[in-house]
């Protein structure tokens, strides 16, 4: 009863956001977006908020909650509270497809072909991830660990291509930071139908996952093909953060924080905790992104002319609220064993 | 009747330590066989060997005839339930919804989509005396009252064998003797093999229709309590000085330790 009502609660919040990123701007007034929504305005003025805006506001929302749903299946399977696309090589993995994609050029640059080397990506980070930690068994702390030194390597790589194609380095910048400027309808085309996909495939999954959230041996034990289903588990997380990575470059922290606030609420039924998350994930870059363009309105000079990316607000809030959680954490400890 | 479970010449080194050393074994239908021994001994990585949860370096494990490690694991989850030695943290698990995982086995992964809660998870909730803290969260339960809830995931899976790993560590006397006793009844009802590691041979006496004591990664001895049990027994396998004897009833084995024995 309590989590339907967080539920409505987010889902009010993220609808309401998605509605002030739609009809607020520095271009257009709510009223003239309103009429352009509803068919009566002039055609430059409809072209701004129908192929401008809403593609944005989707693709927002959409890249949010696939790294919501992906941080939610990695923290499960993963049985890491910490465990992340940013901290797991997955979300390198997917950076660096884009790039390489970017470099690449022609088609393979196209929204859709750049998702595609960014599912790449985002597999090799994983499996990368996967064999180092199936050596030092599935210890949560070496995981995060191992999967820091796999992102710091993949991220690494991705910079020697920026510096190795200057003339594209600002163009790819936004796949380090994540940022929703530029984006049309057809990178919403190419991240669409992966988020369907994943937040789908992670429900049908959700039985498979309450075994693997336990422990290995207790999933064996109860019947499950351990190594085949994690692996199918795993690969749900990888289209969702390639699909986001793609679309919007790596926003960090959503998929660490959304799914922490949708456990808080949901406990560890991924039935509802995934579609929270994927919520929770939408709320926050909808919330980041008009951060993001009050702070452009806001700033004088080229970074008015830019625009600040919404990336750089989810780093510097999600850095902000992850010490408070700690904080409290270590807090706890403290009081609990005292 | 077939043999439900067997090892088959079974053996199992972790590192240079050899820990199984070609153990034979068939259990019989019905039966509740006790494998005893000193810590290290090989009883656990013998009951993980025969569920398929630990591949020997040399012979196998048979479930009703066919090698355990070739059979798809849902297959061999609804041949042969395992309480392992401790449950795992389950977080915020509740008790209904732990006991609704070891219905995966029956009824797949689709099937889990409803949450798995049926009839066979609400009447192993009834048998194991757990129903009243069904919404309970499972890390709130006294040791007592969790191994009733791991019997009742166990029974769950509705498979005819159970494996149980010391059923009664970290249980006080009276719950030892609860728990032991279900499990007893239990299988009675449902007609089930059982095969447990114990550590107490008093125990052993007690529930038991077969005791198999392993020795050094072999099987010492293999009988009915009555005749496996004695004094020497104690001292080999055990490595203590002790008493055994008939209660008054002449109906059980009473097991008392005097002192450690002395190193041969």
């Amino acid at each position: 009863m309590r989590t339907a009502l967080v539920g409505l609660l987010a889902a009010v919040a993220v609808a309401g956001l998605a509605g002030v990123q739609l009809l607020v701007g520095s271009t257009l007034d709510a009223g003239t977006a309103l009429a352009a929504l509803a068919g009566r305005a002039d055609a430059l003025t409809t072209a701004i908020v129908l192929d401008l805006r809403a593609p944005r506001v989707l693709i927002g929302l959409a890249a949010g909650a696939c790294l919501g749903v992906a941080g939610a299946v990695l923290q499960g399977v993963l049985r890491n509270p910490m465990a992340a696309p940013e901290v797991t090589g997955v979300g390198s993995g997917a950076m660096l497809g884009s790039v390489v994609a970017t470099v690449v050029g022609g088609d393979v640059a196209s929204p859709a072909g750049t998702a595609a080397v960014a599912l790449a990506g985002g597999t090799l980070g994983g499996a990368a991830l996967w064999a180092l930690a199936a050596r030092s068994g599935g210890d949560p702390m070496r995981l995060v660990v191992l999967g820091v030194l796999v992102s710091a390597v993949l991220g690494g790589t991705t910079l020697v291509l920026l510096t190795a194609r200057p003339q594209l380095t600002g163009s790819m910048t936004r796949w380090l930071v994540g940022s929703l400027n530029g984006r049309g309808w057809e990178h919403w085309a190419a991240l669409w139908p992966a988020l369907a996909v994943s937040l789908v495939a992670g429900l049908l999954l959700a039985g498979v996952l309450g075994l693997l959230s336990v422990d290995d041996d207790h999933a064996r034990a109860l019947g499950l093909a351990v190594s085949r289903w994690r692996s199918v588990v795993l690969l749900v997380a990888v289209v969702a953060t390639a699909a986001s990575v793609a679309a919007a470059g790596l926003l960090a922290f959503v998929g660490l924080l959304a799914p922490h606030a949708a456990r808080a609420v949901a406990g560890s039924d991924h039935r509802v905790l995934l579609p929270l998350a994927a919520l929770t994930g939408a709320g926050t870059v909808a919330a980041a992104d008009v951060a993001a363009q009050l702070l452009t309105a806001a700033v004088p000079g080229d970074a008015g002319r830019i625009g600040v990316p919404a990336g750089a607000v989810t780093a510097v809030f999600g850095a902000a609220v992850l010490i408070g959680i700690v904080r409290r954490r270590s807090r706890a400890t403290v009081e609990g064993t005292g | 009747m077939t043999t439900p479970l067997r090892a088959d010449g079974v053996r199992v080194r972790f590192g240079t330590r050899t820990v199984l050393d070609r153990v034979d074994l068939a259990v019989a239908p019905g039966e509740w066989l006790a494998l005893v021994g000193r810590n290290g001994c090989g009883k656990t990585t013998l009951l993980r060997v025969l569920a398929g949860l630990h591949r020997p370096d040399a012979g196998r494990a048979l479930l009703d005839g066919r090698p355990v490690l070739d059979l798809p694991r849902r297959q061999v989850a609804r041949g042969l339930a395992v309480l392992p030695q401790a449950l795992p943290a389950v977080g915020a698990l509740t008790v209904r919804r732990l006991v609704a995982q070891g219905r995966y086995a029956v009824r797949g992964p689709l099937g889990m989509l409803g949450g798995g809660v049926d009839d066979a998870v609400e009447t192993a909730l009834d048998d194991c005396g757990v129903r009243r803290f069904g919404d309970a969260p499972v890390d709130r339960l006294s040791g007592g009252e969790r191994q009733r809830v791991r019997l009742a995931l166990a029974l769950a899976q509705d498979a005819p064998v159970l494996l149980l790993d010391e059923p009664t560590t970290f249980l006080d006397v009276r719950h030892q003797l609860e728990v032991l006793d279900l499990v007893r009844r239990l299988a009675a009802e449902r007609s089930l093999t059982v095969v447990s590691v114990l550590h107490d041979l008093a125990h052993a006496a007690r529930c038991a229709d077969r005791v198999v004591a392993l020795r050094e990664g072999r099987v010492h001895a293999d009988g009915p309590p009555a005749e496996v049990i004695d004094e020497r027994l104690l001292r080999e396998v055990f490595g203590v000085v002790g008493r055994v004897h008939a209660d008054r009833s002449g109906g059980r084995l009473g097991v008392s330790y005097d002192e450690p024995a002395a190193p041969p």
